[in-house]
């Protein structure tokens, strides 16, 4: 099933940079709307940021470090102007914090339990946090009042992601189930779910907002369609049944799905032919995090051996 | 936008009270073209700008020239520029992002309402009506002011622009007049208090075409919906009529003009009521036949689907909702407290009020939680139904067995990048919308940050020694944060119920501290009702007697 069809016109991503600026496991990375920055989450209770030169060498430089959370992170967020990162960590707290001078702003208290996943909504007046604690929670940027406490799984949620315009929240848990959430009222819309319901590690919306990538922990991926509730791709290969791994979507040269994965590797599949392209390898352990680079043919992965390797196109 | 999933079955119009706002005395609001934010003008001179999603305060513009009740707000089309009118008969036109004032003139009366042109994208130009004379065009770039003709003088040269003194004379003295602009800005539509709508042409300051309404009375409001189809009247002889606008929507100047010409045998008056049949058409009329109100603030709704107009009579606050056959739909009833504006969402089923005593009220609809958004293979009925069961259903081995029908076509192209065109973006996108002002979050304060690094600690402590150690340290604590909180965090509240409201705020100001730990820990506990939390804080002070 996973056989590498390298087509004629595909250019393979190669290694260009490792970072080794944590000293724990790394747990999530995103690369800011405009490309100028990607943040990294570790278990080592930091947060850093590297100024992306896509013309320099090295392409990456360690720009900030964000300390001030008691225990370890398990995700980073970018407000759109890139002005304000949001952290979720296992001291229950989401912390909010300046991006420029590296100051914490703003706790976001009121979870009950490991604060898992995080995300601004594209106006960044709202953030979304999901947690140990089952429920998701929608927060107000200017003032940090908890907005809204939406009751919605039974086990622990795996990811929160708003859609393009903000009107619409994702959530995953897992229970195996993907819920969609109106964010203005926190109304429950619609739940996704199959008839068997392996726990889900990770979800995010496509760029147009119509379809879900979901990851499940039986090492498959699944592009749902949601007004019609059904799964229409199914992406496999790859291993996937301990860790939340998170993938993204790739667009900037041809549409294609990225993931990490358990055996080390970085998976890299056409989006459409649902064909394997690439396996990126060079990381010692399970790759828990990719981002691509909003503009360009960028990719971070980072894993639990403490580091980030940067791939760009070969030249 | 997320028309396909949400249930298009639910009613369009709101049913109850959903929250409050309240921020000064409020006298007049105004959505901005999305309604993502809300104007509102104070009764000491100043504009506060809400965040509408998240209710908070986003922007506070104040003057400091300016100390008087602002009487009307109007949002730029693409919402960069607001424009504000004044007790002290003075218009601001206000740059939204940045907060500064962009300009300033004083009238010689004060404008009761003030409204930007809705054709440009950064409109210098308004539209003043004042309470006792004729409505005029306000330029701020040039600093002029044009009045328009309030009536038709009856004689045949028409072309003659009217001036002050010659409306003086023809009209009678003091004349109120309601107008409004047209959906590109190019026209005016006037309603005079001899009960007719004029249709001018403020470039030239002409009048175009006249269209008297039927029963001749004084025309309070003219107001178009937002597509321009429809206009809406509110008379003096208490009933609203809706209108028909048969121009197109685009080159209308001209289409006017070609009317114009293609009318012979007519002159003047007869000419310029000719070419206004030609122009709007009554389409339906509303009124209380049983109390006969006068109507307030009546506007369409954001679709254009539906017709609300506020009562104020005997100090109450009623909205009446009409569809645009005429059925009355609803009455909605609020507390005690005269109605004074009214503003319906342009997207959503949501109404804000603004009652006497300054707040402002939210209206949205009853939510009914659906069940089959959490379990999709849920249904629900109405009533029970008698389940027959088949004649295998409890055999050990079914005959049919479930089938997992696998019929999904994987190898179909998926988009995940095209967007539709968003239904309400009916204009050109060369011009950027301000849908929303940047979220400044507010630092926290190191006392804030100690408090909150107590609370943490206490939220695996249990509850009984929780309440004790609540009433001893955080007492100490009350004074500032609770200071910097009252005025950083705009006040929300959540349902209120009159009697149960004040009581509430009764008991929260008047025990500072048992008010404050209970803040505290209702945000640990994660609970939002303000009722409950009320409740716990009785608990505390028995505690604090041992």
């Amino acid at each position: 099933m996973a056989e590498e069809v390298p087509s004629a016109s595909y250019i393979p991503y190669v290694h260009s940079q490792t970072l080794t600026s944590h000293a724990h496991a790394l747990s999530s990375l995103k690369f800011s709307s405009d490309g100028r920055l990607l943040a990294s989450a570790s278990g080592d209770q930091t947060i850093r940021t590297y100024a992306i030169n896509l013309k320099g060498d090295p392409i990456a430089e360690a720009a900030q470090v964000f300390t001030g959370h008691e225990s370890g992170i398990s995700d980073v967020a970018f407000s759109t102007d890139a002005r304000f990162i949001a952290s979720a960590s296992d001291d229950k707290t989401v912390k909010l914090w300046d991006v420029e001078s590296g100051s914490l702003i703003k706790t976001l208290q009121g979870h009950t339990n490991y604060v898992f996943c995080v995300n601004f909504n594209p106006q960044s007046n709202m953030i979304a946090s999901g947690s140990f604690d089952e429920t998701v929670r929608i927060w107000d940027v200017t003032t940090g009042k908890c907005l809204k406490v939406l009751p919605a799984h039974s086990d622990p949620v795996t990811a929160v992601d708003f859609n393009r315009d903000g009107s619409l929240i994702v959530s995953s848990s897992y229970d195996g189930l993907c819920r969609i959430w109106d964010s203005g009222t926190g109304h429950c819309v619609k739940t996704l779910m199959d008839d068997e319901n392996p726990p889900v590690s990770f979800v995010r919306f496509s760029p147009n907002g119509k379809f879900i990538l979901v990851g499940t922990l039986d090492n498959t991926l699944r592009l749902w369609n949601i007004s019609s509730a059904k799964y229409i791709k199914t992406y496999t290969g790859h291993a996937n049944s301990q860790y939340s791994v998170s993938s993204a979507f790739s667009v900037t040269n041809g549409k294609r799905i990225v993931s990490g994965s358990e055996d080390n590797c970085v998976y890299m599949w056409e989006l459409n032919s649902r064909k394997l392209l690439q396996k990126l390898e060079g990381h010692t352990e399970p790759v828990m995090s990719v981002a691509c680079h909003p503009t360009e043919n960028l990719i971070a992965s980072g894993s639990l051996d403490k580091s980030i390797r940067i791939w760009a196109q070969k030249k | 936008m997320n028309a396909p999933i949400i249930d298009p079955l639910q009613g369009d119009f709101p049913e109850v009270i959903e929250e409050y706002l309240e921020h000064g005395v409020i006298k007049c609001v105004a959505f901005n073209h999305r309604g993502s934010l809300l104007a509102a003008g104070c009764a000491d001179g100043s504009c506060v700008i809400w965040d509408f999603e998240t209710r908070g305060i986003a922007k506070v513009l104040r003057d400091n020239d300016c100390a008087a009740a602002i009487t009307s707000v109007s949002w730029s089309k693409y919402g960069h520029r607001l424009l504000v009118s004044a007790a002290d008969k003075s218009l601001t036109l206000w740059d939204v992002s940045t907060g500064d004032k962009i300009a300033r003139t004083t009238l010689q009366q004060t404008p009761l309402h003030a409204r930007l042109n809705p054709g440009l994208s950064s409109p210098s130009l308004c539209l003043a009506c004042p309470l006792s004379s004729a409505p005029m065009i306000v330029d701020f770039e040039i600093g002029c002011t044009t009045l328009l003709p309030v009536c038709v003088p009856e004689m045949p040269d028409v072309l003659a622009p009217p001036q002050r003194s010659k409306c003086a004379e023809s009209g009678p003295p003091f004349s109120p007049a309601a107008a409004c602009f047209n959906k590109c800005g190019d026209l005016v539509y006037v309603g005079n208090a001899k009960g007719e709508i004029l249709i001018v042409d403020y470039k030239s300051v002409r009048v175009l075409a006249l269209v008297p309404v039927s029963g001749g009375s004084a025309v309070k409001n003219i107001v178009f919906s937002r597509d321009g189809k429809y206009l809406l009247t509110n008379s003096h002889d208490r009933i609203i009529r809706i209108y028909e606008n048969l121009l197109p929507a685009k080159d209308v100047l001209r289409s006017l003009e070609d009317l114009g010409k293609n009318v012979d045998g007519v002159d003047g008056v007869e000419k310029m009521k000719t070419v206004g049949s030609k122009c709007l058409t009554l389409f339906r009329e509303f009124q209380d036949l049983v109390t006969k109100m006068h109507w307030k603030a009546p506007c369409f709704s954001g679709d254009g689907e539906w017709v609300v107009g506020g009562s104020a009579c005997k100090g109450e606050h009623k909205i009446y909702i009409w569809d645009r056959a005429g059925h009355l739909v609803k009455i909605l009833e609020g507390p005690k407290e005269a109605l004074i504006d009214l503003a319906w969402h342009p997207v959503h089923p949501v109404i804000v009020s603004v009652s006497l005593t300054g707040l402002v009220y939210i209206w949205a609809k009853d939510y009914t939680e659906n069940w089959s958004a959490f379990a999709p293979d849920f249904k629900e009925l109405e009533e029970n139904e008698e389940y027959v069961e088949r004649e295998d259903e409890f055999d050990l081995m079914p005959e049919t067995g479930k089938v997992k029908v696998s019929s999904v076509n994987e190898d179909e192209e998926v988009d995940i990048e095209t967007v539709e065109k968003d239904a309400f973006s009916d204009s050109d996108m060369s011009v950027e919308e301000l849908r929303y002002l940047p979220a400044e979050p507010i630092p926290d304060t190191n006392e804030e940050q100690d408090e909150l690094k107590l609370i943490e600690a206490r939220i695996s402590a249990s509850p009984a020694s929780e309440e004790a150690v609540q009433n001893g340290h955080v007492t100490d604590l009350v004074s500032s944060p609770q200071g910097e909180m009252g005025e950083t965090r705009g006040k929300r509240k959540r349902k209120p119920s009159e009697k149960a409201m004040e009581l509430q705020a009764e008991k929260a100001k008047a025990s500072k501290a048992s008010g404050r730990t209970v803040r505290e820990k209702s945000r640990a506990v994660g609970d939002q009702e303000i009722d409950e939390s009320v409740n716990g804080g009785g608990d505390d002070d028995d505690d604090a007697y041992y």
